[in-house]
Formats: C-alpha cells, sequence, structure tokens
C-alpha cells in the first residue's frame, strides 16, 4: 500500500469518461538532436530541479529504477501506469527534443501530441523556468541512464481510455507558461518569498495535494494570488488527508515558526510533528535535497500564507486527562485502549518523544478536520522514513488487528480532545469506511532496517 | 503405546474440568496428543495448578491446549536443541544428553508414567484422587524413577516447564485464558509502558492487564 | 555446492554485532571497502521488535528468538580436564546471539567502564599483597592497557550509545553523586542517569545509610531522546520490561542495529552479507598472514571472500573457535602452561539475594529496564583491603530490575523451601511477586591453568567442523570472594525492612551447572597483553602471529570482570580502529616490535 499512489479524487476521471492512457510515446518523428555534453554544474542543477519536482516519486515502481516507470495509480476503472521517463530511445523519453520535453512537462501534452492526465502537475509545472527546464533536460537526458522498461498498458477499456476530453480540460484549467510565469512575477515584498512562491506554486507542486481541488479535478486555486483555499488543504491521497499549510492556528502551519518548516522538510521530524504518508516520501524523494537557503524561502513563503479557516482559537495545551492518566484513571471513553495501545510511544500526556515519536497534543494532522489520516495510520501504522540528516527510521505498527472498529473510533476521539484539542469525535462508521477504502496490501513493503 | 488403553478411562474425571471452562468457549481437540494422552495432560495439569481461591487452574487457563499447539512448533521436534549423536550420558550438571526431542518427551513419559501408575495403583493416574496423583507427581518430579531411558525427573521437568509456561504467556499460545495467569498475580501484559508508574513508588499499579491481541482483563 | 571466489576488499569483519559494526564504521570511514559477514539472518528493531507482537515472554526469553540456534552449532562442557566433555545441548547457562546486532540486538544494556586497577590487575595485587597472594594455578594478568589509555574510547562509546548515568569526578572535579570509586572522566554521560525504579531506590537509601556508596547504574537505555555522533536516533527507555531477550520496541536500548548500521547501511564502502558462516581464515603458506576467509553462504555454496585485513569480531567463544580452526596462534596446553589460544578462559561470578517485603509494599518487579538500577562498588575491584580476606577479586552489587513477567515469575515461584506447583507454590507466588526486590553479587571469575577452551575430539557442528571445548569450573577463590561479598549485603537488606531474606551464595565445593542461567558474560581465551607467552593478543587485540588479523572482543579479557563486558569490549573495538587507522593502515604490519 505505501507503495502505491492513487490520484485524488479519482472518481473525477470518472465523471470526465476518461482515464490517463500508459503514455509511451509511440509516434517517431524527429530524432532529438544528441546535446553537447553538458557541464557538471548544468547536470547537478538538472538533479537538483528533479528533487525540487519529485520526479522521482511518481516515476518509479516500487523496488524498481528510478524513473524507469511503472507505479500503478489505481482508477475506479482500471489501473495505468507512470511512463518511463529515463532517456531509452524506445520505452523512454529519449526521442524528446528539448522543446517537446517543456510541453510535456508545462502543457501537459505528449510527444505524439495527445493530452497528459493531470496526475501529472504541469498546471503547477507551467511556471518553471526556461533555464530550469533546460537544466531538467540535459539531466534527463545526461544524467539518467536509460533503462529500457516498457510499462504495463492501461487496463481502462474503451470508451473510458479515449484521450479527447483531456484537451477540453487543459484548456480550461492549466494555465498557459506565459500566464503562469506572469503569475510568478507578481511582486513579492522581498526576493526570498519570491523564490519561495515559485518553488511552492512551480516545481515543488505543493498544491497538488495540500489544494483542495473542484469537482473537475482541478486545484480551486494554484498560486497564493488565487485566494486563501491554495493550500488549504487537499482531498485524500492513498487515504491520507494532505494538512493545510497555511496559518490556520490549529490545523495549519500557525504554531510552527519558519525553523520548523525548514527542519521538517529536512529530517521529516521537529518537535511538532513527523511526517507519514505521502509526505514522508516527499520528504525522503524531494525536499531534504534541496538547500538550506531554498527551504527557508519555502517555508517563509508557507509562513506568509493566511488563514484560510479564520474561526479557530489557539491551541493551548490542556493536562486534564493527563493528569487522570498519570493516576491510573482511565475512565474516559477511549482512554483504555489509548492507555494500552498507544500511550507507550505517545504518553499519556500527549508530547509524545519528539523528533522520534510524535506529539498528538496540538498536532494539525490530529485535529484535521476529515479525521481519516489519524485512523488510517491507527490501523496501518506507517514509516517515518530516514533521511540524509537523520538516518534512522521509526515504525508506527498498526492496529488493525488488535482494535475493533468501535475501539480506533473511542481512541481516535479521545485523541482527538485530549490535551487541549478540540476536535470531533469520530464513530464506529467512520472508522469502517477508511477500513474498506485502504488500498490493499501488494506485498510487504520493505522494513526499515534499524 | 500399551498401557494408554486404561488412560482412557480419565475422560470421566476431567469431565468436570472441561465443563468448568467458560460456557460458549469451543472444546480443543488435540493433534498431537491421543485422546488418552490428552486426559492424562489434564489430570496432570490440573494438579500442577490446580484451580483455587487464589485463581484459576491449568485446565481453565488452557494449559493442555498450549502444550499441544507448542508440539507443533520447531521447539518441540528439537530445533533448537543442539541434537547430534553421540548421546552420552554424564553428570547432571553437565545439562540434557537424551536423544528425544519434547515431542518424545512426552510420549514416552505419559506412557510411561501410565504404566507406571497402573502398576502400582490397578487405576488410570486420572482416576485417583487429587493427593494420590500429587503424591505420584511428586515422586517423578523427585526420585529416580525411570521410564524406560528417560528419566521421570526429565518427563515431570518438561511438563511442569511447559505447563507454567502455557498458563502465563500471551494468550496467541492458546493459554492463559482470559488472562486468567496473569491477573492472578497482577502481571499487567503485553502494554509495556511504565513511564509514569516507575516513580510512583510503593502504589500498587491499578491498570487491568492486556494481551497482544488488545484483550483486557 | 559450488565454490566462489569473490573479489577483494580492503577488510573483511567476521560477525554483525557491537565489535564488528563498530570496527566495520572506522574502517569505511577510513575509506577502506569492508564487506561484513554475518551467519545469521539481517535483524532490525521494525522485524524483531515490533509493538505489541514483539511483547511476547515466551517467544522472546524461552524459546530463543533472537538467540544462537544451537541445533547448527554449540560447545561442549565438562569441569574438569579428567571427564568427558558433553555437548551444551539446550540454552540454559549462557545465551549468545545470533543473526545481525549479535547478542548486542539482545542483550540488557548494562555499560561499564573497567576498574583502572582490573586493568593492571596481576601488578596492583603484587603491589600490595605480593606475589604469594597469588594461589598457585591462577593466571593472574594485565591487559597491557591501562584506563588513561582507553578513557577517550570509553566515552566515545558512551556517546554512540547514548549512555545514561550520573557522573562523580568529571577532570578530576566532583560533579555529582555517582560511583564514588569511579575513575575521573573527560567528560559527563552524555544522558542523564535513569530514574530508579522503587525496589532501587530503598536499595540506594539503604546502602547509604549502611555507610557504602549507591549509584546509579551506567546504561545503554536511553533516559531522554537521543541522538549520536552519527546522527542516528534513540527513543526514551520507557521501563517495559523487555530489554534481555529482545530487540527494542522504543528504539531505546543502544544496539549496532539503532545506534550503528543506520549510519552505516547506505555507505556504498560497505556491504553487509547476512546468513554466511564463515568456516576459517586462510592464511598463507607462510602462517603470518591471512589471505581472506572461507564462508558459507545461504544456499550453501563455499565462498572465498579475498581481504588485506581480517577482522574477527564475533562473540567471544566464536573467536577463539575461528583461530583455533584456522591456526591463528598456538593452542594452548594446560599442561605444559604453554600456547596461548584457548588460554585464560573465564566467566562471571553472580549470584542473586532476593528480600521479601510486607504485602503492603509494592515494588511491582514487572517494571524494569535491562541497563538501569542501584549498585555499589565497595566490594569491587581494589576498593577494599584484600588481605586479610585472602581472595582475588570483587563484585559490584546492585539491583537491577530488568522486568519480571509471567513465566519467570512462575519459575521462579515463591522464597527456597516452598514447592514449585500446586496450591502452595501458588499461593507463595502470589504473595511475593510483587513485594520483592532481588539484588545481585556479579562478581570477577579468575583466570586458571586447567580452564581453558580447546577442540573437541567428538561432537561436530553442522558444517563438519569440531566443536569448542569448554573446560570450566567455579574454584576456590572465586567461592570465597562471592560468599564474603554476598554477606555484606545482609546489612543492606536488613537496613531495607525486608521480611525475609535468602542471600543467594556460592557454596564451597560447588560446580558448575550448565542447566541454569548464570550469565552470557564468557570472556578470555584469546588475550590481550604485553607478553606473546601468555597472550594471543597484542595491546591492539592484533594476532601476534598472524599482523593482518585483529580479534575484537571479551576473549581480550585475561580476567572475568565484575562489571558487564560490552562497555569494555566497545571500547576496545575502538582502541583499536583508532590504532588501525592511524598507524597500521599506513605501514601494515605488527603494531607491537618485540
Amino acid at each position: 500500500m505505501r507503495q502505491f499512489k492513487r490520484v485524488a479524487a479519482a472518481a473525477l476521471f470518472g465523471s470526465l469518461g476518461v482515464a490517463m492512457a500508459g503514455l509511451p510515446a509511440i509516434v517517431p518523428a524527429a530524432r532529438a538532436q544528441a546535446p553537447a555534453p553538458a557541464a557538471s554544474g548544468l547536470l547537478a542543477q538538472g538533479e537538483y530541479v528533479a528533487r525540487a519536482s519529485d520526479c522521482v516519486a511518481c516515476h518509479t515502481a516500487p523496488g524498481g529504477t528510478p524513473f524507469a516507470g511503472g507505479l500503478p495509480f489505481a482508477l475506479p476503472m482500471g489501473t495505468i501506469y507512470a511512463p518511463n521517463i529515463t532517456p531509452d530511445a524506445q520505452t523512454g523519453i529519449g526521442k524528446y527534443t528539448e522543446a517537446e520535453f517543456a510541453r510535456a512537462v508545462r502543457e501537459g501534452v505528449r510527444r505524439d501530441g495527445a493530452s497528459l492526465y493531470p496526475a501529472m502537475p504541469f498546471p503547477s509545472y507551467a511556471r518553471m523556468t526556461d533555464a530550469d527546464i533546460h537544466a531538467l533536460y540535459v539531466y534527463f537526458m545526461q544524467g539518467v541512464k536509460p533503462v529500457a522498461n516498457t510499462v504495463k498498458a492501461s487496463t481502462i477499456p474503451w470508451p473510458l481510455s479515449m484521450r479527447w476530453p483531456l484537451i477540453g480540460w487543459r484548456m480550461m484549467f492549466a494555465p498557459s507558461v506565459k500566464d503562469a510565469q506572469a503569475k510568478s512575477a507578481r511582486s513579492f515584498a522581498d526576493p526570498v518569498l519570491a523564490r519561495g512562491a515559485y518553488l511552492v506554486e512551480g516545481p515543488g507542486h505543493c498544491g497538488a495535494c495540500h489544494s483542495p481541488r473542484a469537482i473537475t479535478m482541478q486545484e480551486v486555486a494554484l498560486t497564493s494570488a488565487d485566494g486563501t483555499r491554495f493550500l488549504a488543504g487537499g482531498g485524500s491521497v492513498d487515504g491520507w488527508i494532505p494538512t493545510s499549510l497555511r496559518g490556520e492556528n490549529r490545523t495549519g502551519l500557525g504554531r510552527w515558526s519558519e525553523d520548523d518548516i525548514v527542519e521538517f522538510l529536512k529530517a521529516g521530524r521537529i518537535r511538532r510533528g513527523s511526517a507519514f504518508g505521502g509526505m514522508s516520501d516527499a520528504v525522503g524523494h524531494g525536499t531534504q535535497h534541496l538547500t538550506d537557503e531554498d527551504l527557508h524561502a519555502i517555508a517563509r513563503y508557507l509562513k506568509a500564507l493566511p488563514p484560510d479557516d479564520t474561526t479557530q482559537t489557539p491551541w493551548t495545551y490542556d493536562a486534564t486527562l493527563a493528569t487522570a492518566l498519570h493516576a491510573g484513571d482511565v475512565s474516559a471513553r477511549g482512554a483504555r485502549t489509548y492507555v494500552d495501545s498507544c500511550a507507550a510511544c505517545h504518553r499519556t500526556d500527549g508530547q509524545g518523544y519528539p523528533t522520534v515519536f510524535p506529539p498528538l497534543g496540538g498536532n494539525p494532522v490530529v485535529m484535521d478536520k476529515t479525521p481519516d489520516s489519524l485512523i488510517h495510520i491507527v490501523l496501518t501504522g506507517d514509516i517515518l522514513r530516514a533521511t540524509h540528516d537523520a538516518p534512522s527510521a521509526f515504525v508506527m505498527p498498526g492496529f488493525a488487528g488488535r482494535l475493533s472498529d468501535e475501539k480506533v473510533a473511542d481512541v481516535v476521539s479521545f485523541i482527538r480532545k485530549a490535551w487541549g484539542n478540540n476536535a470531533a469525535p469520530v464513530t464506529a462508521q467512520d472508522v469502517a469506511r477508511v477500513r474498506k477504502s485502504l488500498p490493499k496490501e501488494e506485498g510487504e513493503a520493505p522494513l526499515p532496517l534499524n | 503405546m500399551q498401557g494408554l488403553a486404561g488412560a482412557a478411562a480419565l475422560t470421566s474425571t476431567t469431565l468436570p474440568v472441561h465443563a468448568a471452562r467458560s460456557a460458549g468457549e469451543s472444546a480443543y481437540s488435540p493433534t498431537f496428543f491421543t485422546p488418552a494422552e490428552w486426559a492424562f495432560l489434564h489430570a496432570a495439569c490440573d494438579r500442577l495448578i490446580p484451580q483455587d481461591a487464589v485463581g484459576p487452574g491449568a485446565i481453565a487457563l488452557g494449559v493442555p491446549e498450549f502444550i499441544d499447539r507448542q508440539m507443533a512448533t520447531p521447539y518441540a521436534f528439537g530445533k533448537l536443541w543442539y541434537m547430534q549423536a553421540p548421546f552420552v550420558q554424564g553428570p547432571a550438571n553437565l545439562g540434557y544428553q537424551l536423544p528425544y526431542a519434547p515431542r518424545d518427551i512426552y510420549r514416552k513419559g505419559i506412557a510411561g508414567a501410565a504404566t507406571f501408575v497402573q502398576a502400582k495403583y490397578g487405576k488410570a493416574f486420572g482416576d485417583l484422587d487429587a493427593a494420590t496423583r500429587d503424591e505420584i507427581l511428586s515422586g517423578f518430579e523427585k526420585g529416580d524413577t525411570l521410564f524406560g531411558d528417560l528419566p521421570a525427573k526429565i518427563f515431570f521437568a518438561q511438563l511442569l516447564g511447559n505447563t507454567m509456561e502455557g498458563a502465563f504467556s500471551d494468550p496467541s499460545h492458546g493459554g492463559n485464558k482470559g488472562l486468567g495467569g496473569w491477573t492472578t498475580i497482577g502481571f499487567p501484559g503485553a502494554r509495556a509502558d511504565f513511564m509514569d508508574w516507575v516513580d510512583q513508588y510503593g502504589k500498587q499499579y491499578p491498570l487491568g492487564t492486556v494481551a497482544i491481541s488488545g484483550e483486557t482483563a | 555446492m559450488a565454490s566462489i571466489k569473490m573479489k577483494s576488499v580492503d577488510a573483511v569483519v567476521i560477525g554483525g554485532g557491537w565489535a564488528g559494526s563498530i570496527l566495520a564504521k572506522e574502517l569505511t570511514e577510513a575509506g577502506q571497502s569492508v564487506v561484513m559477514l554475518e551467519r545469521g539472518p539481517d535483524r532490525s528493531t521494525a522485524s524483531e521488535g515490533a509493538y505489541p507482537g514483539s511483547i511476547d515472554e515466551l517467544e522472546g526469553n524461552f524459546r530463543h528468538k533472537i538467540f544462537q540456534n544451537l541445533s547448527k552449532t554449540s560447545v561442549t562442557i565438562r569441569n574438569t580436564p579428567d571427564q568427558t566433555a558433553l555437548p551444551y545441548r539446550q540454552m540454559a547457562a549462557f545465551l549468545p546471539g545470533e543473526g545481525v546486532g549479535g547478542a548486542g540486538l539482545h542483550w540488557s544494556g548494562v555499560h561499564f567502564r573497567m576498574p583502572p586497577d582490573d586493568l593492571i590487575m596481576r601488578t596492583k595485587v603484587k603491589e600490595k599483597y605480593g606475589e604469594k597472594f597469588i594461589p598457585e594455578g591462577m593466571n593472574l594478568q594485565d591487559y597491557g592497557v591501562t584506563y588513561d589509555d582507553l578513557e577517550p574510547f570509553f566515552d566515545k562509546a558512551e556517546k554512540v550509545f547514548g549512555t545514561s548515568g550520573e557522573a562523580y569526578t568529571v577532570n578530576g572535579q566532583v560533579v555529582g553523586k555517582g560511583n564514588f570509586f569511579a575513575p575521573s572522566r573527560s567528560d559527563n554521560f552524555p544522558l542523564p542517569a535513569l530514574k530508579d525504579v522503587y525496589g532501587a531506590n530503598m536499595f540506594r537509601k539503604a546502602a547509604e545509610e549502611v555507610g557504602f556508596h549507591p549509584y546509579a547504574m551506567p546504561a545503554a537505555n536511553a533516559s531522554a531522546q537521543y541522538t549520536n555522533p552519527y546522527g542516528v536516533q534513540m527513543g526514551p527507555c520507557n521501563f517495559c520490561g523487555y530489554c534481555s531477550g529482545y530487540a527494542c520496541y522504543m528504539y531505546s536500548k543502544a544496539s549496532p542495529n539503532v545506534n550503528i548500521l543506520p549510519a552505516l547501511r547506505n555507505d556504498p564502502k560497505f556491504e553487509l552479507r547476512a546468513e554466511a558462516h564463515v568456516l576459517r581464515v586462510e592464511l598463507d603458506s607462510t602462517k603470518t598472514k591471512a589471505t581472506g576467509v572461507t564462508y558459507l553462504d545461504r544456499k550453501g555454496n563455499e565462498v572465498f571472500q579475498p581481504a588485506d585485513l581480517v577482522i574477527v569480531s564475533a562473540f567471544q567463544f566464536h573467536n577463539v573457535h575461528l583461530m583455533l580452526l584456522s591456526g591463528i596462534g598456538k593452542p594452548y596446553d594446560p599442561v605444559a602452561n604453554e600456547g596461548v589460544v584457548g588460554r585464560n578462559f573465564v566467566y562471571q561470578n553472580v549470584t542473586t539475594t532476593t528480600a521479601w517485603f510486607d504485602k503492603s509494599v509494592y515494588t511491582n518487579q514487572f517494571i524494569g529496564t535491562g541497563g538501569g538500577g542501584v549498585a555499589f562498588d565497595d566490594f569491587n575491584s581494589e576498593n577494599f583491603d584484600h588481605g586479610p580476606l585472602g581472595f582475588i577479586g570483587g563484585s559490584p552489587v546492585w539491583v537491577n530490575q530488568a522486568g519480571i513477567k509471567g513465566i519467570a515469575a512462575a519459575k521462579i515461584g515463591g522464597p527456597p523451601g516452598t514447592p514449585h506447583w500446586g496450591s502452595a507454590w501458588k499461593k507463595a507466588m502470589v504473595d511475593t511477586y510483587q513485594h520483592s526486590v532481588r539484588m545481585d553479587a556479579h562478581g570477577t571469575n579468575m583466570a586458571y591453568r586447567d580452564v581453558y577452551l580447546d577442540l573437541d575430539p567428538t561432537w561436530k557442528d553442522a558444517y563438519g567442523m569440531p566443536m569448542l571445548r569448554m573446560t570450566f569450573d567455579w574454584k576456590d577463590n572465586d567461592i570465597r570472594m562471592n560468599r564474603y561479598v554476598v554477606s555484606q549485603i545482609a546489612k543492606v537488606t536488613k537496613a531495607m525492612g525486608a521480611r525475609d531474606v535468602h542471600l543467594g551464595q556460592r557454596q564451597p565445593g560447588e560446580h558448575f551447572d550448565t542447566r541454569f542461567y548464570q550469565t552470557t558474560h564468557l570472556a578470555g581465551g584469546a588475550v590481550m597483553g604485553d607478553d606473546p607467552k601468555t597472550s594471543a593478543l597484542n595491546r591492539y587485540l592484533q594476532s601476534w602471529d598472524v599482523s593482518n588479523v585483529f580479534v575484537i572482543g571479551a576473549n581480550a579479557f585475561p580476567q572475568g570482570t565484575g562489571y558487564n563486558p560490552t562497555g569494555m569490549v566497545a571500547a576496545l573495538a575502538y582502541w583499536s580502529a583508532h590504532h588501525i587507522r592511524t598507524t597500521y593502515l599506513k605501514n601494515p604490519g605488527p603494531l607491537v616490535q618485540l
């Protein structure tokens, strides 16, 4: 499951009556000019842009060669597979010219003219600079080894497999490169904020997960200039709910400092919480490799986003339940389950052992309006993966076998109201729904070795 | 296997013990032990950990089921022991030197015990009263009785060790039913977190016990 | 079975426990390509220590899930040279590890520095009591290194392990209420001491009251979250009691798996091969240089791994076994008292005393931590006058409540004299389980001429190799030492207000009994020293005979220490690695010229 991505709001594809095609280039055309060997600086720059854009996340199969494609995307009408973007001429993008490459990345148009699915975040990539695109192209052509890997064909049957409705989608919802770049050139209080905006709204494509999407699947806002719905929290990805990256006190980054955000993106673990679900991958593949300058730019930019939900009272720690648990009083609903299954790592005071086992009191994920992430992680557990700066991986075990829906509901409700948290309780039906919707395990994910 | 025929009659004495188990619990069918062995096992475990005012006994705790399930594990086949020949007997303090894995020890031990009891008392072990059964088990524990080349002591130690394991291990292994072994002694089980209690000196630990499965008591 | 020859590497490390992991880390840091061969499976906290499934006493302490599987290889044991040694068929007296992490995955966490006088024991005893004080047949020796030599490496190991403790002196200044007898340190412990459990706290107060010097035991069980110099993290110990026999699900007990390997596994210069059983170190025709090692891979292929440097860093007796099988160093002959491999095989002299309290006093013995507790050293090392007592050695005494779980409680039962089963047993167990405090005299064991290791003439392991034979028994000096120190515990239990006490003392003439757990702290057999006639290794743990072989482990201890050995093993590993890095690699050859 953890190796297994699903496109947010997959049902939308159904409503469009189409599905993403497998995408291997099929129309041979003029062979791309073999470029002159690039300076190592340019290659490094391209690799950096690839990291910032997290290309590897979607274009690598579980356990497969990076960029060789094959990652399945399960949709209601069938499964599609991310394409091979290594420079292999037959099965990859070896025949792409730089212009064709740029058009695919920024406009969502394949070399053969067919439209890419918006799982490819070209509405965000549209604002990438020509220089970054050039470096990225050089990196993929010269810095990545060609791998002959024909990814599986889509299992979506005709007529749902037709791609033409995507043209309309692109016309309606994807900005032109010119418009996107113009928006990136809007005025900012300082150049650091401008750089942050570029990284977040452009290559970083944070909104792909963290912004809400309309029924027609487009992100409702693509930049901070498009209103406060931008990065206000997204729909389910692999059963995880991306939180708001805006200034909400309880459910956003309101109480996180710029340094907190930088450290989180580097190590995946800070005093306020640890990365899990898709964010663990995003940190692992992408953000941990960014420079401190860029991370500060991202953090400063995010800290400048005012809350979308302006109704939240500030979170303050409330010791009432912690005091009861410490005295052995487990009479509160869900408290006994918390003490039996959770407190060993997250403590009866809900403060965890930060950077190793995250706090639950005041944790934005815990108080999210949608409780799915919390229910999901209680059921399946997850891995905080190792990063370069923090080589230890930590595993939370899953409790699906130990706890009934009722017990999960009780303990999740307990966690959502203890220690100053104030989120609504959840029901056994909520848990049953999440349990049922969890992607099926495709074999055991390899466990980290520490 | 002669001598076990008589032991089949044990069923009558073990039935009440079965009946004592909580209603609605399905009776366990052994896969290793024969009916006669199974009856002996019940009659012996019942004395090693008797049901009394202090707490549940081995039968209520499912100890025979635990032992039978253990017989299917590598341990019972001797796969955790060094079992290369030659098998030379020596002083007791140099340790176990027989070629028998736990499965063999049970098979030979129960047969030997049944023969011994039948010869001495003219009855099957389970048909004897509790005091006589205790006397016989004490004899096995401390005496020099031999069941062929298997000392009764070795058989007894195997049985006692597994009985204790069954009564006080996690219920996932088949014993410690209803967490009765752990609640008897006040062991909290698989919570495994005493951060709040390490420095609450002298206080009785108030939280109930929990199994790996999440079962609580 | 195929025969495979691998590409040569700079160094091959035998064994994936503490010693091997430390050497592999140090050597890769020095730019060396390193292959680590571990005969057991790859292991991790995630695979072996996942909560709550790992909280299983039957699997951990009784089926020995992460210990050595004796069905493949064991040892034979006898008490005296005139006996026939018999195989150690069931895990009991000692419990060696197997698999990545080695015994370092299942250990408790007690993490000591060696007392300075213990490193120069022969010199010290001669100086204080005269040479005649040493009994006939006792091979009393110095290590060839001093505390000052090792101090930086004790310090480094503590920082890597995230050791919790309280110092007494740092750079000569009294800084806290740590061990009054401990030598000065260059730095404090990286983490503060763990909290005392109740029984340990009662013991602390009572020991103080009777004039002893109690201190918090140094423990590689983290008292708080910790990030070590390699950047790897530990969680804090929550006193769950699942240390010894388990992979710590809290990541709070130091292990090679948690504290070193995360920083090593991704290093392209490092390769770990699990399920690789080393058969022997190969020597060239001169028998003075190793060419690599031969092992069986998981498919049973015989593989030769050439290497310039061979680090033998398996468990103590496996190291000695490999040296004997490979012909490294002269095997020990007890009759002539000549030869060095197998000489000075030692153990540790541990007995347990129990105090029972009124039923209103809850000691909650299930609460515990493997390395923590309270000790006093008033009768350890040269902290007391042995002259009038007439024995050599000593014991720290401690309450090291590591968490007594259900099955162990049942097997302990009630006080001596109560039955082991039936209603009387049950009542005695219930009356005492939550109201007892257990304390250990954790003593030294001296080396003797007729206590040694060699190859067994009869029994073979699953690979057709002769098994190692242990000849071991308790000796009068050590029994008298134990009885004296344990008699001193009575003062403490009296001050604790115990209702009843059983003093665990060795009996005169008592023989070593393989059937009951004593300790896994086996040592010696290939010891370090300054004289190649009495040591197999020089002071850098380099073989005197084969200079590109270093043998790292408790095998290097000439005497059995009163402390747990891991802290010393880790310090020796860093000490040896330091000299390999700074001297040997620049000019391979003997580091000590005679």
